[in-house]
């Protein structure tokens, strides 16, 4: 096969009434904190007053429920998502066991993530943020062919190395038309105790990158270990301290990803087809 | 990486007799695709290693790939925002047309004109070049 996932041309996109935007929340490599982001910007939707929902399409590592506390005893297996601090969540890691792998290959990622969204009732969202798993394989295929998603947002981190995955990743999304909503650039730097900033991984990557792919640089934010001690509690940054600095950042973040849409709202209407 | 502007998009399909699809472009460019060129060029994996192999002149049909009457389109279908597929009445459908290729399958006098300019000037500069062609 091409690489695509199978059975896929000739289906029509999913339609999914009551979401009014879904967004990819994706990066070309893992390890760049990517849940982490897409929960607290999730959180930092919610603040603002939006109906949220996450889904984590991370089929082989989903790490949502840990960060939002919850695991597969608090689904009661009815077709509604688990809800958690007013946001509702679907994803693998409530479905089988912490011990369990989920070994499966690309179609049946494909129809977990189908049946992750047509199967379960969200209800009127005014978000679905969707964690992609890291890299440009069958769950990003699935997605740009199948979800009617507004856009993407790209998380990286300033050095180079993964500044260079991140290229491969916009070409994807180029390639497919999935338009980006821009780049957020997580664990920018580090303000000490002196109050000095350190820019632990390099700095200006995020941005350099964003203004060369010609997108948005949706904002920077910073390193704090609390993020990871909260993660780990599942209760995040945003929600646990919403006045810290790390929280504004993602609040900021949030507003300009809100701007960026009616961009790419345009962008992604529906196309003509033809019965012969 | 895509070749054609992001902001392009088809605005119409329509047919152009029982022989040819029209695509009408956001650009005011109207393709013309014979239904022929457009299986001739399916771009799915299957068709195209059947493209680039030798051809063996005395392989011999299974039942099922023999045709059951004239083979026609069925339908053409958006695959996300950047191509289409087609449903033939053989049941293939897995090739996903871009939409790059289809503008460089246009069939259209002005652009097979100014591919083969192109070609006399560069050399083959088609983005899916095969044997046969």
């Amino acid at each position: 096969m091409s690489g695509m996932p199978h059975g896929m041309p000739g289906q029509q996109k999913l339609a999914i009434p009551g979401i009014k935007h879904i967004v990819a929340v994706a990066s070309g490599k893992g390890g760049v904190g990517k849940s982490t982001v897409t929960v607290n910007l999730g959180m930092a939707l919610k603040a603002q007053g939006h109906a949220v929902g996450l889904m984590d399409a991370d089929i082989y590592g989903p790490s949502l429920p840990h960060m939002l506390g919850v695991s597969a005893d608090d689904w009661d297996r009815s077709p509604e998502p688990v809800e958690k601090y007013g946001v509702k969540l679907m994803s693998m890691g409530l479905l089988i066991d912490p011990t369990q792998a989920a070994a499966m290959r690309g179609p049946m990622i494909h129809k977990y993530l189908q049946a992750f969204l047509t199967q379960f009732q969200w209800g009127q969202l005014d978000f679905l943020l969707i964690d992609m798993p890291p890299g440009t394989g069958d769950a990003q295929m699935s997605l740009a062919q199948l979800v009617p998603v507004t856009g993407a947002v790209v998380v990286t981190m300033p050095q180079e190395v993964s500044l260079a995955v991140v290229r491969r990743g916009l070409a994807m999304f180029q390639t497919v038309r999935v338009p980006v909503l821009g780049l957020i650039e997580n664990m920018s730097y580090f303000v000490g105790d002196d109050g000095k900033r350190y820019d632990i991984f390099g700095k200006g990557g995020g941005a350099r990158i964003a203004r060369e792919a010609e997108i948005p640089f949706l904002g920077e934010i910073p390193i704090d270990p609390r993020v990871a001690e909260l993660g780990d509690r599942g209760d995040p940054i945003v929600h646990a301290s919403p006045d810290s600095p790390i929280a504004q950042a993602y609040l900021a973040i949030a507003e300009r990803m809100k701007g960026e849409l009616d961009r790419c709202s345009r962008e992604v209407a529906p196309l003509p087809g033809l019965e012969l | 990486m895509s070749q054609v502007s992001r902001l392009l998009r088809p605005v119409q399909l329509r047919k152009d007799g029982e022989d040819a699809l029209v695509i009408d472009w956001s650009d005011g460019h109207s393709s013309r695709h014979s239904w022929r060129e457009l299986r001739r060029n399916c771009p799915c994996a299957t068709c195209r290693e059947e493209r680039e192999k030798p051809p063996e002149p005395f392989r011999i049909l299974k039942p099922s790939e023999i045709p059951r009457g004239p083979l026609r389109p069925l339908a053409v279908r958006p695959v996300g925002y950047y191509a289409y597929s087609i449903e033939w009445s053989d049941g293939h459908n897995t090739g996903i047309f871009t939409f790059d290729l289809l503008r460089a399958l246009c069939e259209c006098d002005a652009c097979q004109g100014r591919r083969s300019i192109e070609q006399k000037g560069q050399g083959p500069t088609g983005l899916h070049s095969t044997k046969e062609d």
